[in-house]
């Protein structure tokens, strides 16, 4: 469970980056997180695994109010995966670029063996088991950082722009990633711009425009606002625009609704 | 990092935003010289207050408070780590060695507020300028710009290494002395490899754009040396000879 109330942040004094958010994410969603560049979207996430604390408002993840625990103790629940895996990657080997949050946190060695080969099966990187990172792709590289943070178990998981620089084949594999993930009954918290992404895979989405959280709910719902997807500067899901081109009523960003409410239109698609 | 937001440059209008750099180099090398020269604590003192006007015409006060406020640490580090030094090693008496680290320490804000004063009123492309006019090859003169212009850029991706590195259960502040140096290994070596990949990136941009296609190059604006930079250049002289003369007559050291 994580609830965020009333969190307000500035990095300059006088400009909020997050004004007043209240939030509520419970056990076992999967949410995205959208909004334009410089929305706060990335300082709401910062908030949630400790690394920003409040300036007013409170945070609560697991039970934990952020403003009381390290962040260390905070990352062991929350995983945070950021948008440059060179802003992490830094040991001589896979292997061990993967066993470094566990030797952090005080996993015991034959554990930590068990763990990373499990992330380098699943994420495809058990060849590369003695190379340097630094030796990887860039697809690799980002599969790489997201291992190292999942190899040590968080409840909670976020990750930031998971689908830049990722062709479609990576863009698929990371959604059954996520909705496996999600079916195991992880938080998975999405930062991203990638709207088809989201309407296709994620089920509640959280819009954000100028620090403040704007609309919240069912991705259904919410993708079809054309004065929200404005505000927010996203572009909206190409389903969505077909229903407002056609008028249909109401819009819709599933495929088979949009298919089913076409050929009711007068004159409308053959079956 | 934030210690480096008081070197950046931001434009501005006033009498020393306009002096020649050469001018202000001048002035630089000469109270460094001086900084670097005197042990007494009133003349330490002298030099730093030579920066106080340039900073009140130049109306760069909260800026250049930012590097004086951001080296209190190392200078708080300097003094006590000289003193342990004099004190328990080289047997000084308690009084010479208080005496001696306080005036390192002086030196240390001296040269903070020489340097913060001159980089944040002297914009990089001026710098570079009066390098290549000082007949400075332009290679080197543009190496040295850039160098400078990456400093911030660097602070802000240690600060994401960082929180990188936190994320994944890191803590910096852990352990003793060596650990702690340890701790930074995680957060330097990204560092460093971005670089070498930024260098490569910036090298390829640059060639992309027909850097040292011509082997003479023009400018369009020239650096001139006028009256206002010879006044400047003429109190800068005056008084570094003053505080110079105090060794000679009076034996100051």
């Amino acid at each position: 469970m994580i609830s965020l109330k009333d969190v307000s942040y500035s990095y300059l004094p006088g400009r909020n980056a997050l004004d007043r958010v209240t939030l509520n994410i419970g056990d076992g969603e999967l949410v995205a997180i959208v909004g334009e560049n410089g929305a706060g979207k990335t300082t709401l996430v910062k908030h949630i695994n400790g690394l920003l604390k409040p300036s007013e408002g409170n945070v609560v993840v697991c039970g934990l109010d952020s403003m009381s625990v390290t962040v260390a103790s905070l990352a062991r629940k929350v995983g945070l995966v950021f948008q440059n895996p060179d802003h992490q990657l830094f040991a001589e080997t896979v292997e061990k670029e993967l066993s470094f949050a566990l030797v952090n946190f005080g996993v015991p060695p034959d554990e930590i063996k068990k763990r990373t080969e499990w992330a380098m099966s699943e994420f495809e990187l058990s060849q590369y088991a003695g190379r340097s990172p630094f030796m990887l792709s860039g697809g690799e590289r980002k599969r790489l950082a997201l291992a190292s943070v999942l190899c040590y178990g968080p409840e909670v998981l976020i990750l930031d722009e998971p689908t830049t620089g990722q062709d479609n084949r990576q863009k698929v594999r990371m959604a059954s990633l996520l909705q496996k993930l999600n079916q195991q009954g992880k938080t998975v918290l999405v930062v991203t711009h990638d709207m088809e992404f989201v309407s296709d895979y994620i089920p509640r989405v959280v819009v954000m425009s100028q620090g403040k959280v704007i609309a919240d709910g069912p991705s259904g719902e919410v993708l079809v606002k054309k004065d929200i997807l404005e505000k927010a500067s996203l572009v909206p899901p190409q389903l969505a625009e077909i229903s407002w081109e056609l008028g249909l009523d109401p819009p819709s960003i599933s495929l088979d609704e949009v298919v089913a409410r076409i050929s009711r239109l007068p004159g409308g698609a053959r079956p | 990092m934030k210690v480096f937001r008081g070197f950046e440059y931001r434009r501005g209008t006033t009498a020393i935003h306009t002096l020649d750099p050469r001018a202000k180099i001048v002035y630089l090398i000469l109270f460094t010289a001086l900084a670097v020269f005197y042990y007494n604590h009133f003349v330490l003192i002298a030099i730093f207050a030579s920066s106080l006007p340039i900073v009140a015409i130049a109306k760069i006060f909260g800026k250049w408070s930012i590097s004086i406020r951001g080296s209190f640490m190392f200078v708080g580090f300097i003094f006590i780590f000289n003193l342990l030094a004099l004190y328990f090693m080289s047997g000084h008496t308690l009084e010479a060695a208080v005496l001696s680290s306080l005036s390192m320490a002086i030196r240390f804000i001296c040269l903070i507020s020489i340097f913060s004063t001159f980089f944040l009123t002297t914009s990089p492309e001026d710098m570079t300028q009066s390098m290549v006019q000082l007949k400075i090859p332009y290679d080197y003169a543009l190496t040295f710009n850039m160098a400078m212009r990456f400093v911030p850029t660097l602070s802000k991706e240690a600060q994401y290494i960082m929180d990188a590195q936190k994320s994944r259960g890191l803590e910096m502040e852990k352990g003793n002395l060596v650990a702690r140096v340890k701790n930074y290994i995680p957060v330097l070596i990204p560092l460093i490899i971005s670089s070498f990949r930024r260098a490569e990136l910036v090298a390829d941009a640059m060639e992309s754009r027909a850097f040292g296609a011509s082997k003479k190059r023009t400018s369009i604006y020239k650096l001139r040396f006028d009256a206002k930079d010879a006044v400047f250049v003429l109190i800068a002289a005056v008084s570094f000879t003053a505080l110079l003369s105090l060794r000679f007559l009076f034996s100051v050291l």
